[in-house]
């Protein structure tokens, strides 16, 4: 995936998996900055889940998109 | 070796408020001070709070994410979405209740004053901070209680301001 302005593969609004977990789709609802191990770039998520939405922050290698459609 | 944080705190944070100090300055030089002046000053602690609040998140953030490095792949989403539940600092103020409420979940308990007694005062001027952040962001037309600042000047600000950076210091050590 190409890397977007500001360094980022991800912007708000993406659909994306996070990788080993249980979790389904999750949203990118904010980008956190380079503030993980090594300048990593962080996501904040937010997964889908009843009662109410979870949110969860990971770093980018955390994540793969979810294709549209 | 600070943490990116601070980094971004002393530097980018710290960037932006300077130009909105000097943009008051400048409104306060004028005597008397236009109407927009008091608008600005507002404006200018909302921002202070904001941007504080913005440094201890982000920390925050950091030391989150450095812990669950240590994890195999498998545990990080879990210690992940534990670690971003329900946090203080995401929709509250950067009042000390809160700071020490979020970091007290890395299992420390955290005394700023311990780490640098200088931080007494300092937390007493982040609820003047706070206080004010609070009367502006609402246009509340009550005054203050006593003990704080009955009226705001840019003075007041940069004080507060300069107490946040010490604290910033302090909890960046901590960390």
């Amino acid at each position: 995936m190409a890397e977007q302005e500001g360094g980022t593969k991800f912007q708000v609004g993406n659909r994306v998996k996070i990788l080993n977990s249980a979790f389904g789709t999750a949203e990118v609802v904010e980008l956190r900055g380079p503030f993980g191990p090594q300048g990593a770039q962080v996501y904040r998520l937010r997964v889908r889940k009843k009662p109410r939405p979870a949110y969860i922050e990971v770093l980018e290698e955390q994540m793969e998109l979810v294709p549209e459609g | 070796m600070p943490s990116a944080s601070l980094v971004d705190w002393q530097t980018v944070r710290q960037g932006k408020l300077d130009a909105v100090d000097a943009h008051c300055a400048a409104l306060f030089a004028v005597v008397p001070p236009p109407t927009l002046a008091e608008e600005a000053l507002q404006g200018y602690v909302m921002l202070v709070s904001g941007h504080f609040q913005g440094f201890c998140r982000t920390l925050y953030t950091e030391c989150a994410q450095v812990f669950a490095a240590a994890l195999p792949a498998a545990l990080k989403p879990t210690v992940q979405t534990q670690f971003s539940a329900g946090l203080m600092l995401n929709t509250g103020n950067p009042v000390v209740k809160n700071i020490r409420e979020d970091f007290d979940r890395f299992g420390l308990s955290l005394d700023l004053v311990a780490a640098d007694p200088a931080n007494a005062g300092r937390i007493t001027h982040l609820g003047h901070l706070n206080h004010w952040r609070n009367h502006s962001a609402h246009q509340k037309a009550t005054p203050p209680p006593i003990g704080v600042p009955q009226v705001m000047v840019p003075a007041d600000v940069r004080d507060w301001r300069a107490s946040c950076d010490g604290i910033a210091g302090s909890l960046d050590g901590i960390m």
